[in-house]
C-alpha cells in the first residue's frame, strides 16, 4: 500500500466532517418531522398532537388562566361565545386554554376555506363559519368557541352572529358566555366562563336566536365589568379613570 | 316479516358478493337473486345469479319481473377508474340504474329500494360544509359525484312514481381486500403524490362495514339518505406514512405530470380522488348510527393499515414436480 493511500486513510478532510454533520442534522430533522406528522386526526380533522405542540408553544406568548370551567358540560356539546379584541386571536387561545382546563378537545369557529391556512387551522380544531358546520359539531357533542365581532379593546364585546348562535339553538345545546382579557404587551390572559345563557321568554321562531345573541352580548359585557374592565398593560391601568382603580 | 324476495344488482363485485352472503344468513330473506356482468366472487348457497350485461334491457326486465322482488338492493355502481374509465363508468351506471330500477318498478310486489351512492354527491366546493350530514344539499363537483347524484335522482323518481321507499346509502370510498378502487391503487404505489399545501383529512369505509349497512337498510326499509363512513379520519400524508411509501409533496402545476405518470403506472387519479387529495372528504355518520343502530367496526386508520397489509401478487415459476405429474 502506498504512503499516500495510508495517509488518506487516517486524514479526515474538513469537507467530509461537515458533510457528515450536515447529514446527521438533516437525518435528525427528518426524523423529528416524521414524529411530528405521525399523529392521527379526528373526525373533524383536528390533530391532537399538533394541538398539544401548538399549545406548548403558545404558552410562550400567553399565560392563560381559565375560570368558570364548572359551567362547561362534561360530555355533551356546548357553544362558548367570547369577546374578541382585534389581533388577539381570542377564539384560538380561548379554545386551547379551555381545552387544556377541561381536558376535552375544544374547537373554534372561523377558519378560511383556502389552503394552506385553512387546513392548518383545521388541524387546530377550527371550523368554518357556516351554520351547518357548527350545528353538526354541536350535535356530535363537541365544545365550540365562537368569537364575537372584533373590538379595539377589551372593554366591550362586539356583535354576535345570531345565525351561528341559531346553530346552537337548533342543536339544543347550552350556550355559555365567556369574557376574554388579554393585552398586547403582557403574557397574562384570562378566560372567565359564565353560567349558561337562558332566555326568560320562550320563542318559537328565529327571534329566539336574535334575542339570545343580544342576551349573550349583555352577559359578556357584565363578565368583562366583573373582571375589572379593560387593561392596557401600561401604567395607565393604575390611573383612577373610573373610580375603581382602572380604566 | 319472512319469505322476503330480495334482488341484488351488482352481485359480482366484492361488495355485492358480501351483501349477498350476509343476506343468505338473514332469517327474513326468503329467496335471493342477483344480477351482474361478472359472477359472484364467493360461494353462495341459496342465491340464484343471472349474468346480464347492463345494456341488455329486455333480459333484465324479464329476469326482474319474473322474480318479482319485494326489495331491490342496487349496488351496481361503477366508480371511474376503479374497473372502467370515466366514460365507460358513466354509460354502465346509466344503463344499470335505468334498466334494473326501471324493471323493478314494473314489479307489483316491490316495497323498497336501497341504492348505493357516495359522499361525493355533497361536493367540495369552496364554502361547503367540511363534514356534511344528510340534510346538506347535493352539490357534486366531480364526475363521480354527478353520476351518483343522477343515480339518486333516478331512484327517487322511480320510488315516488310507484310509491315505494328509497334508501340512499352514501358510502365513503370503499376499501378492502380485492375491492377495485382508484384511491387504493394510488396509495399502494411505491411513491405517492400528495398536496403539500392542503393535505386535508378524508374518511373511508371497509367493505364489510358497507355490506352490513346494506343488509340493515334492506331490513328496515327506510326512506332517506344515510352517510356510511368509518369513524376517524386520515390525511394523505399520514396514510402514505402508515404504508411506508415515499411521499411526494406537490404544490400545483406538477400535479398534471404526476397524474400522467400514475396513469402510465396503472393507477390513474380520477377527478374525485384528485378533489379528495386537495379538499378532503368527510361526512357525518351520526344519523346512520341512530337509525340503523349501526356503527362501522373498522376505523379509517385501520382500513388504511389493512390496505397496506394486502399481499402483492407473487408469480411462482412452474415447478418440475407438476410437469412430472402431468406427464
Amino acid at each position: 500500500m502506498s504512503t499516500a493511500r495510508r495517509i488518506a486513510d487516517v486524514i479526515t478532510l474538513p469537507a467530509r466532517t461537515v458533510g457528515s454533520q450536515t447529514a446527521t442534522v438533516a437525518s435528525g430533522a427528518a426524523s423529528q418531522v416524521r414524529v411530528w406528522t405521525a399523529n392521527e386526526v379526528d373526525d373533524w380533522g383536528r390533530d391532537n398532537g399538533f394541538v398539544d405542540r401548538f399549545w406548548a408553544a403558545s404558552r410562550l406568548r400567553w399565560d392563560t388562566c381559565v375560570g368558570g370551567t364548572e359551567h362547561v358540560p362534561k360530555r355533551t356539546g356546548a357553544l362558548i361565545v367570547v369577546n374578541a379584541r382585534r389581533f388577539a386571536l381570542a377564539p384560538v387561545f380561548s379554545a386551547l386554554a379551555i381545552g387544556a382546563a377541561v381536558d376535552r378537545p375544544v374547537r373554534f369557529v372561523g377558519r378560511p376555506d383556502i389552503a394552506p391556512l385553512g387546513p392548518l387551522m383545521q388541524r387546530l380544531g377550527a371550523l368554518l363559519a357556516i351554520e351547518g358546520e357548527l350545528e353538526g359539531a354541536l350535535r356530535a357533542g363537541e365544545l365550540v368557541v365562537l368569537g364575537a365581532n372584533h373590538e379595539l379593546g377589551n372593554h366591550r364585546t362586539g356583535q354576535i352572529d345570531h345565525r351561528l348562535v341559531g346553530a346552537a339553538v337548533a342543536a339544543k345545546v347550552r350556550v355559555l358566555p365567556a369574557a376574554t382579557l388579554s393585552v398586547p404587551t403582557r403574557r397574562s390572559a384570562r378566560v372567565e366562563i359564565g353560567p349558561p345563557a337562558r332566555l326568560t321568554r320562550k320563542r318559537r321562531g328565529p327571534l329566539e336566536e336574535l334575542e339570545l345573541a343580544d342576551h349573550l352580548q349583555v352577559r359578556i359585557n357584565a363578565l368583562l365589568d366583573e373582571l375589572g374592565g379593560a387593561t392596557t398593560g401600561t401604567p395607565l391601568d393604575w390611573l383612577p379613570f373610573n373610580g375603581l382603580g382602572g380604566i | 316479516m319472512a319469505g322476503v324476495r330480495v334482488l341484488v344488482s351488482g352481485m359480482g363485485g366484492e361488495l355485492g358478493s358480501r351483501v349477498a352472503s350476509l343476506l343468505e344468513d338473514e332469517p327474513w330473506v326468503g329467496s335471493l337473486e342477483g344480477i351482474d356482468i361478472d359472477p359472484p366472487r364467493r360461494r353462495l348457497r341459496r342465491t340464484v345469479f343471472h349474468r346480464i350485461v347492463p345494456g341488455q334491457h329486455d333480459r333484465t326486465v324479464d329476469t326482474v319481473t319474473k322474480f318479482d322482488p319485494h326489495i331491490v338492493v342496487h349496488i351496481a355502481v361503477w366508480e371511474p377508474h376503479a374497473r372502467a374509465g370515466t366514460e365507460t363508468a358513466r354509460s354502465l351506471n346509466d344503463d344499470a340504474v335505468t334498466s334494473i330500477l326501471g324493471a323493478a318498478a314494473e314489479c307489483r310486489a316491490l316495497e323498497s329500494i336501497v341504492v348505493r351512492s357516495g359522499i361525493e354527491v355533497y361536493g367540495r366546493a369552496r364554502g361547503s360544509v367540511t363534514r356534511p350530514s344528510e340534510v346538506e344539499p347535493r352539490n357534486p363537483t366531480s364526475d363521480y359525484g354527478r353520476m351518483l347524484a343522477e343515480i339518486e335522482r333516478t331512484a327517487r323518481a322511480i320510488g315516488r312514481r310507484v310509491g315505494v321507499s328509497v334508501d340512499k346509502l352514501r358510502l365513503a370510498t370503499v376499501l378492502g381486500p380485492h375491492v377495485p378502487s382508484a384511491l387504493g391503487r394510488v396509495l399502494r404505489m411505491p411513491a405517492v403524490p400528495f398536496s403539500a399545501v392542503a393535505n386535508p383529512p378524508f374518511a373511508v369505509i371497509h367493505q364489510h362495514d358497507a355490506a352490513e349497512a346494506f343488509v340493515r337498510a334492506a331490513k328496515m326499509r327506510l326512506d332517506e339518505p344515510l352517510n356510511i363512513v368509518a369513524p376517524g379520519a386520515i390525511t394523505a400524508y399520514q396514510a402514505i406514512r402508515r404504508g411506508h411509501r415515499l411521499p411526494v409533496p406537490l404544490v400545483g402545476p406538477e400535479w398534471f405530470v404526476a397524474r400522467g405518470l400514475t396513469y402510465l403506472a396503472g393507477a390513474p387519479i380520477p377527478d374525485h380522488v384528485m378533489e379528495m387529495f386537495h379538499r378532503g372528504r368527510l361526512a357525518d355518520n351520526t344519523r346512520a348510527r341512530e337509525v340503523l343502530g349501526f356503527s362501522p367496526a373498522t376505523t379509517t386508520s385501520d382500513v388504511i393499515d389493512q390496505l397496506y397489509r394486502w399481499p402483492t401478487v407473487i408469480h411462482q415459476p412452474a415447478s418440475a414436480d407438476w410437469e412430472a405429474v402431468a406427464s
